[in-house]
């Protein structure tokens, strides 16, 4: 007997499939796959991608719910608990914060702020001193806001909303 | 040709341009030899800069990155026996057997003389292949070129390891970012959700950066550092430059015939979509060790093994651009960020490239030559430096990428929303790469759709709408040939007789 189980593999799959459908919603709007005289319209290649990926999808899905799956454990961090999930929901909240504030407040104050919290969460989880890591971050978000000035604006004339605002 | 040639080193020489090598160099050296850093993670973080630069100031840093970067690769493979880049694990086997022994210097002298040998070879054979190629090329037609994509885009997806449905999902995934934007034949645009934003497409920058950059940030966030660094590596306080230095007992030892045949096989397999360092290496190294006098010496310090590997990965810098300057075909992650950088110039790869504008693709011939040079240079200068690389705090490393990156988008586009797009990237890569989806068909399918789809089309209007088009034109039959070689070979073959093996 076949047993199927959902896992994280078979959502991730389920995941692009949803995402295709997305993509095939979108579809109708290009009008016809061929025109007249057999010749390939904007929808050609679309219609034949998202049939393929449909395919390629049910079966991934299929294979990662009845394969026997033995996964293994993420390596474990001496200092941070759960490092696979929460390392990269970290790196994640800090950019997507970053993003927002970068255009309000400015390429310095946002920067420094990015960098020295980017910075502490890597320099904490290689040492377990959180004193230890946050000295060393304020002087790196110092710095690497200085150099990314120094680089972009002053060495190859790129702009940046350095205040914001 | 040999005046353009002559003129390339010229340029290569001005102060500024040169200051442009050395400093893709050091950046190809220190990403290269960081364990979770590769040069294609340099060159990509580098892509919003060469906006600022001129189109042959960015080429040429960009090759120092590149050869300087495969060679670095060995770098920590050989010091703390893990690999900064996937082809240094051959070098890693033999090199880190050598440091065991106390001679880590010797194994980094033979690397890097090695990899002098093979950057070499792999500059001097692009020189003479590149413009006999590109005349070829230029009779190519639409579905020749059509095929020749074909070819690029189903080699890169089988030799992906892993499950090729996987590999097949992801290149389907990148054709369909593609398709995103305006039409390239007729003004409708397509999946752009209403969203002016989406009306240019996505384009090559945030994908880049997200795919690589911002994507190897999940990665080593959730990579505990005891991990991603391994052991410290025992410091060694009094070496000098004469401890880099390799024998004249040990080149003998390796032989000319093994430099040369590791060099020349590094070329053929960088001109192959997909080839790529690993691969070159590793088949250099078995080549070698079938050849060998004393095969039993393998995997146990061999200076053979060692220099066959890494002569070999540095040759394929050389023939991985082969194909991307004759044809405006890239092979491999790294030349097709390069194809990025041409776009982002204004010049199209490809044969009117070199017959139009060889003046500016002799300084990148060039810059191959002196950065096959200045590899060995530099493990006169930082070999005791490299002793200690594995050590570097990741607070700042990881701070650097991270605010690159990210600005780096914002500074070439002004755009705040390439940023998000950047960031949502970054994260789906993330989702792939964590499931075993491969990355490399995923960048080919957004670079090589837009050509897939156009050549693709415009063949089936020529013929009407009959697919036959691609079997009665020479080239492009020539090219599903191989690719169905290709596919017979590396996918087919083994897979039937793995089957054949377990039946037994």
């Amino acid at each position: 007997m076949t047993l199927y189980r959902f896992n994280r593999q078979a959502a991730f799959a389920t995941f692009l499939i949803v995402l295709n459908t997305i993509y095939a919603s979108q579809i109708p709007e290009l009008g016809i796959p061929f025109a007249k005289g057999g010749e390939p319209g904007p929808a050609f290649l679309p219609v034949a991608l998202c049939l393929f990926i449909y395919v390629a999808g049910l079966r991934i899905l299929f294979t990662s719910m009845t394969a026997v799956i033995t996964e293994d454990a993420p390596e474990r961090s001496d200092t941070v608990p759960r490092l696979a999930q929460v390392g990269p929901l970290v790196v994640l909240g800090l950019t997507v914060l970053y993003l927002i504030a970068f255009p309000w407040i400015g390429y310095f104050a946002s920067t420094a702020f990015y960098a020295l919290l980017m910075s502490l969460f890597f320099n904490y989880e290689s040492s377990g001193s959180l004193t230890d890591a946050a000295w060393k971050s304020v002087l790196t978000g110092i710095a690497i806001t200085a150099f990314g000035w120094l680089f972009f604006v002053q060495l190859f004339g790129l702009f940046l909303p350095v205040w914001g605002g | 040709m040999l005046a353009d040639l002559g003129g390339g080193f010229v340029t290569l020489l001005q102060p500024m341009t040169f200051l442009f090598l050395v400093g893709g160099f050091l950046l190809g050296l220190f990403f290269g030899a960081i364990p979770g850093l590769t040069a294609t993670l340099a060159i990509a973080i580098l892509l919003p800069f060469t906006f600022g630069m001129e189109v042959t100031q960015a080429l040429v840093m960009v090759m120092g990155i590149y050869m300087a970067g495969i060679y670095a690769g060995s770098i920590t493979g050989i010091t703390v026996n893990i690999p900064g880049a996937p082809s240094g694990v051959m070098t890693s086997y033999e090199g880190y057997a050598m440091m065991q022994r106390g001679e880590g210097p010797r194994a980094l002298g033979l690397s890097a003389f090695a990899s002098v040998i093979g950057g070499l070879v792999g500059a001097v054979l692009l020189m003479f292949l590149a413009e006999p190629i590109s005349r070829v090329a230029l009779l190519f037609q639409t579905p020749d070129k059509f095929s020749l994509v074909v070819l690029a885009i189903v080699t890169v997806t089988i030799v992906s390891s892993g499950s090729l449905w996987k590999a097949s999902m992801a290149m389907a995934l990148g054709l369909a970012i593609s398709t995103v934007g305006i039409d390239p034949m007729v003004p409708v645009g397509r999946f752009d959700f209403d969203s002016y934003y989406l009306v240019e497409g996505i384009t090559l920058l945030p994908a880049v950066i997200g795919l690589f950059a911002i994507c190897e940030l999940f990665v080593q966030s959730s990579t505990p550092s005891r991990i991603a660094f391994g052991e410290a590596p025992e410091v060694h306080k009094r070496l000098g430059p004469r401890d880099f230095i390799p024998s004249g007992a040990d080149l003998r030892t390796v032989g000319a015939a093994t430099y040369a045949k590791s060099s020349v096989i590094g070329v053929l397999i960088g001109m192959l979509p997909g080839g790529g360092a690993s691969m070159a290496s590793f088949i250099a190294y078995a080549e070698a060790k079938r050849g060998a006098r004393n095969p039993e010496e393998y995997g146990k310090g061999s200076i053979q093994g060692l220099s066959a590997s890494e002569a070999a990965n540095n040759a394929m810098c050389g023939g991985a651009i082969v194909p991307l300057l004759t044809i405006g075909i890239p092979g491999d992650a790294v030349t097709a960020i390069i194809f990025g950088v041409f776009l982002i110039h204004g010049l199209v790869p490809g044969p009117g490239l070199l017959a139009n504008n060889f003046d500016v693709v002799a300084p990148m011939f060039a810059a191959l030559v002196v950065a096959s040079l200045l590899i060995f240079v530099s493990v006169l200068l930082f070999g005791p430096l490299y002793m200690r690389l594995a050590r570097i705090n990741r607070g700042i490393l990881y701070g650097v990428i991270a605010m690159v990156s990210v600005v780096g988008v914002y500074a070439s586009t002004y755009s705040m929303f390439q940023m998000w797009m950047a960031l949502a990237i970054g994260a789906f890569a993330f989702g792939l790469r964590r499931f075993g989806y491969p990355l490399l068909p995923l960048l080919m399918g957004i670079i090589l759709g837009p050509y897939f789809e156009e050549f693709l089309r415009r063949s089936l209007i020529v013929s009407e709408g009959s697919p036959l088009i691609f079997l009665t034109q020479p080239f492009s039959l020539l090219f599903l040939v191989m690719t169905a070689v290709f596919v017979w070979l590396l996918r087919i073959g083994p897979a039937r007789r793995a089957r054949a093996g377990l039946r037994e």
